[in-house]
């Protein structure tokens, strides 16, 4: 409080009108600089910005000056010169993190968005309706100021000085708007995301949690008007009739023990439900699980896991396996292992002979020093590091696409470790067994042993936090070995990942390899011919009809919203195959942790409602060509009589990738 | 970007300064900065008209230099820095075809040529030695401290150590015992030391065409190393006439035709002067961006025009404002060096924030949280600046920032 006060009366007493009188010469020295000197009288008003935005009174003036701002040019340069390619999800981490000059920047841009959003400055290339469709979604993900959750005084201190001035910005801009469709929004982020079923949902539980208090709290407009939202926060907090008032773990317990069989019964299938429609699991329904097993209800245990006559079959012929993992995973805390054990339980897995051994191996393998730190690192100490371990092998088995590289640079790891738990789980698991008793990885590359702990870091510098438990132990070894072959490439005169991606991931990788750029020049290369050679391997009309057998690599020229280079990105391959409207598309998995993006043109990727299984991509097959550079085949001669692709569908694909990815690689 | 003026000249800019370059851009007069390597990308990115060059080499391409800009056609070269003092001199003795212009410039980059030039011209200066190592400057100081006829432990006036050929208060050490002595390091020498004189000190801004000063600013040192501002206080205003005289005198003696000069003089309580140094190009602690803060004219734009041949004397009468008389105000800047030895924050104090003298800053959040040590005068962190209408205040204003920490 005594910090607060402070800041009020330093702000009270600076005189707004001098403040302001400053600001204002600064903007016409900002407006008469060259385009050399703009930066950095950009800076000298951002100064005399953050001070007005300090100003309890001071976003008014801000509001009014924005437009003399923005033509002066405080935005041109930066990041923020052009309003359209801003990304609302990014706003959050510069408005907490950032340094002061930045944090204004993007204060004065929101305001520059407000302005275009209600009508007072007309910004040439942002619609009034993209502006406000912009704002609805900065403010649906920062919430939290808006309810003021962030006026705990010691995490204030933490954040810094300029957080009370973000608050009012927010406060303001919500006030501005109107709240109406921010909560609305923000419920269909929250479903839009799950649709891709990630296995990471901690940051998703977090916007629950906001929709939950928002509702609480009675400041937006009847319940009823949020579709939606009942079903995610129940899913969390009380997704069945003896936990409907989230009770507390311990008060479940005891209901559980007083209830009688049919109200169990009924208890596991509203569990089961809940899991199934979200994606997300509450901790009761780690907590009922197993409770069932210790109080002898484990008839139970597929009910509350909602399986099929598949999976009901897998856990009849391997019960005791089952119900060691459960013992040793699944914990209030882990709770999203359930899904994961439902769903590796529906894919049959393990049946195949060496899955069963392998996971007894993982269940009776203590960990390693370092293995247990660096889960305890990321994880969190609360739970043992292999409860973790194993809860995380769990969702993986049972969700190969929903892995995400967090925010770490080795999507190529990622999607290896994808990969695997889709096609070659058992490989996985062996991988596990090393690293969990050796702390390394020994792999080939072309009959040559890399042994990963020898080797220098790859492209991740620091340990990762914020990923899976599977993630966290194999992707350093990983990254370390990716690296390695890329070195021991160096000198070829083709791409290298020719040969790193058959000998990383495995023999079922096409050896074929076709690559629409020259690697030395980076100047597209039979560009036609390429797009042709996609079509005759993966186009189910142009391929005889031959389904993808195997999850290949691929690469993807990533673009932005407006169609401009990014970088390139690893992806995978899974089918391709007709949607509900009878448009060939290709479905793909995207290592990102979300996959729906826009690339574009009109490029945008679905990951629902066109026929996506969880965690898919989807884009009609033109636009995934339109953006494909590399991808392997398996050279296996078409069985059926192949029709030709016409010229002008080529045509049309590699127009499209020349004016996005492609501009400026004449070739 | 200004329309250019094909009438008037054609100038190359010896150093990389975004401050010059912007000056440059609203200019009319046609331009090409000549900087190291390390700019080019920048310059290409932002098509700025740039020749690479490396000025910390002399060898036989050095020529070639003047070659280049003679055949683009440019009229006269320009020097931002120190360092490139001696390369204009060089390039200019070429364009402008005027040998004595090399050896002119040699005697601005040596501060004990310098020195010499003064004493021989007429002009009085302060007792002063070369260094070549330790031994020197403790003789030194042990002898200008008998002429003071001081007795054994008394404690000795500082002397002086400066650098023959840097900026400013780089390599600037101030020497009192034997202790500061051992603290120079073998690099630092041969060197230059001098007498401490008890007086006050200030510097001078001319702007100089055909031998006759155009523009004369007097900037007032509120604390070496530490703050300046613009105009200066009517107690140091008072002495224009004197000063003016002795500028006249250096342009004669240095034989100055043209160009911008940045002396430091020392004036005893009595009215005398003593010439410290005089450098020819812009003075570091943005006397520049403080001059156009007072004025409203921008002082790289009346270099190029003072050191443009084709600028007639009408246009320059109709740039420059009346010394004084047009200044809006005063205008000052601090350095900032921060006081504690581990510092993680930069925090601009509210005194400091909330005076309505405050302008605006350039500090930047701290890199490393360990200070180093300062031994010589050293470079700031950054500076602070501030406007408004009293000088005295302004001086008063500047020397608190002394004792604030910025960063903690």
């Amino acid at each position: 409080m005594v910090e607060a006060e402070k800041t009020t009366s330093k702000s009270a007493t600076a005189n707004l009108q001098a403040l302001l009188d400053r600001l204002d010469r600064q903007i016409i020295h900002l407006d008469g600089a060259s385009r050399i000197g703009k930066s950095d009288h950009a800076l000298r008003v951002l100064e005399v910005a953050r001070r007005v935005l300090e100003h309890e009174e001071g976003l008014p003036a801000l509001r009014q000056r924005i437009g003399v701002m923005d033509q002066a040019g405080l935005f041109s340069g930066s990041d923020w010169a052009c309003p359209t390619n801003l990304q609302p999800s990014l706003v959050k981490q510069t408005l907490t993190h950032a340094a002061p000059a930045t944090i204004t920047l993007e204060a004065m841009s929101l305001l520059r968005f407000l302005v275009a959003a209600t009508g007072d400055h007309a910004n040439p290339g942002l619609l009034a309706e993209q502006a406000k469709q912009f704002l609805t979604q900065v403010l649906a993900l920062n919430l939290d100021r808006l309810l003021g959750q962030a006026a705990d005084e010691a995490q204030r201190n933490a954040q810094g000085p300029l957080t009370p001035a973000v608050d009012r910005l927010m406060r303001y801009l919500m006030q501005e708007l109107g709240p109406d469709g921010i909560l609305d929004h923000l419920i269909d982020e929250v479903w839009r995301i799950m649709a891709q079923r990630p296995l990471q949902v901690d940051h998703v539980k977090g916007m629950v949690v906001q929709i939950a208090q928002a509702l609480q709290s009675g400041s937006t407009n009847a319940a009823d008007a949020h579709l939606g939202a009942d079903r995610l926060i129940s899913a969390l907090f009380g997704p069945a009739t003896l936990c409907r008032d989230d009770p507390g773990i311990a008060v479940y317990i005891n209901r559980l023990s007083r209830a009688d069989e049919r109200a169990i019964q009924d208890e596991a299938y509203a569990l089961a439900r809940a899991m199934h429609d979200t994606g997300l699991v509450s901790d009761y329904h780690a907590a009922f699980l197993r409770w069932t097993l210790d109080a002898d209800h484990a008839r139970m245990l597929p009910h509350a896991l909602g399986l099929s006559t598949t999976g009901l079959d897998a856990l009849r012929c391997y019960e005791s396996l089952v119900y060691g993992m459960v013992d040793a995973a699944i914990q209030p805390g882990t709770a999203q292992a359930v899904y994961g054990l439902a769903l590796m339980l529906e894919r049959g897995i393990l049946y195949s002979p060496p899955i069963a051994p392998s996971l007894w191996r993982l269940l009776e393998t203590p960990l390693s020093e370092d293995c247990t730190s660096a889960l305890g690192a990321s994880c969190g100490t609360l739970l043992p590091a292999k409860t973790h371990l194993v809860a995380g092998v769990l969702m993986l088995l049972g969700q190969p696409l929903g892995v995400g590289q967090g925010n770490n640079p080795t999507c190529q790891s990622a999607r290896a470790l994808s990969m695997w738990a889709l096609n070659d789980p058992d490989y996985l698991l062996w991988l596990i067994a090393q690293i969990t008793r050796g702390d390394r990885l020994v792999l080939h590359f072309e009959g040559e042993p890399l042994d990963t702990a020898t080797l220098p870091p790859g492209l991740a510098t620091s340990a990762l936090l914020d990923a899976d438990p599977v993630s966290v132990l194999l992707v350093p070894h990983l990254d370390r070995a990716y690296a390695e072959m890329g070195r021991r490439c160096i000198g070829r005169s083709e791409d290298p990942h020719r040969w790193i991606n058959p000998e990383l991931h495995g023999w079922w990788v096409g050896r074929a390899f076709h690559i629409a750029v020259d690697v030395a020049t980076g100047a597209l290369k039979e560009y036609e011919d390429f797009l042709r050679a996609f079509h005759a391997s993966y186009h189910p009309l142009h391929n005889g009809n031959q389904p993808v057998i195997h999850p290949q690599p691929a690469g993807i020229a990533v673009t932005d919203a407006t169609g401009t280079f990014v970088g390139w990105h690893a992806i995978t391959l899974i089918r391709a195959g007709l949607d509900q409207d009878g448009h060939t598309r290709v479905y793909f998995f995207n290592p990102n942790n979300d996959s729906g993006q826009d690339w574009g043109h009109g490029v945008i990727v679905s990951t629902s409602g066109a026929g996506e299984r969880f965690g898919e991509g989807s884009l009609l097959f033109e636009e995934f060509a339109a953006r494909l550079y590399l991808f392997h085949d398996d050279v296996l001669p078409s069985p059926a009589t192949v029709v030709q692709v016409p010229d002008e569908q080529i045509a049309r694909i590699a127009a499209m990738g020349r004016k996005s990815w492609a501009a400026g690689r004449a070739g | 970007m200004t329309e250019k003026n094909l009438d008037k000249g054609y100038i190359a800019i010896f150093g990389w300064s975004l401050r010059c370059i912007d000056a440059l851009e609203k200019f009319d007069r046609r331009y090409v900065i000549v900087a190291p390597a390390w700019a080019e990308a920048h310059a290409v990115e932002h098509d700025i008209p740039f020749v690479s060059w490396d000025f910390e080499r002399i060898n036989d391409r050095s020529m070639e230099l003047a070659t280049t800009l003679e055949k683009m056609g440019v009229d006269v070269a320009v020097p931002l820095f120190e360092e490139t003092v001696e390369w204009a001199g060089a390039v200019n003795s070429v364009l402008l075809k005027n040998a004595r212009l090399l050896g002119q410039s040699m005697l601005f980059r040596d501060k004990s040529l310098m020195k010499r030039r003064a004493q021989l011209g007429g002009i009085r200066v302060g007792i002063f030695e070369e260094a070549m190592d330790q031994a020197d400057v403790t003789r030194f100081l042990r002898r200008v401290n008998q002429t003071l006829l001081k007795l054994d432990g008394d404690p000795n006036d500082p002397i002086h150590f400066k650098a023959f050929d840097k900026a400013g208060c780089l390599g600037h050490r101030v020497i009192r015992t034997a202790d500061d002595v051992a603290s120079i390091s073998d690099d630092e020498f041969p060197a230059l030391l001098e007498s401490h004189l008890d007086g006050w000190e200030f510097a001078v801004e001319a702007w100089i065409k055909d031998g006759k000063i155009q523009f004369l600013n007097i900037s007032e040192y509120v604390t070496l190393g530490y703050s300046v501002f613009v105009p200066a206080t009517p107690e140091l205003e008072k002495w224009r006439g004197r000063i003016t005289q002795e500028i006249e005198k250096l342009i004669e003696v240095f034989e100055i035709d043209f160009g911008f000069i940045h002396p430091e003089y020392f004036v005893t309580s009595d009215g005398t002067m003593y010439f410290g140094e005089v450098a020819y190009r812009p003075p570091g602690f943005n006397v520049f961006e403080l001059l156009e803060r007072a004025y409203g004219f921008n002082a790289y734009q009346a270099m190029i025009m003072v050191f443009d041949p084709k600028t007639t004397q009408e246009e320059l009468e109709a740039f420059f404002p009346t010394e004084v008389v047009d200044a809006k105000g005063h205008a000052g800047c601090f350095g900032v060096y921060p006081r504690r030895r581990v510092v993680s924050n930069l925090e601009i104090p509210a005194e400091t924030e909330n005076h309505p003298y405050f302008d605006f800053h350039e500090l930047n959040p701290p890199h490393a949280q360990k200070v180093t040590k300062r031994t010589a005068f050293g470079t700031h962190w950054g500076l602070v600046y501030f406007f408004g209408e009293d000088a005295v205040e302004m001086r008063d204003l500047l020397k608190a920032q002394e004792e604030l920490d910025f960063y903690i």
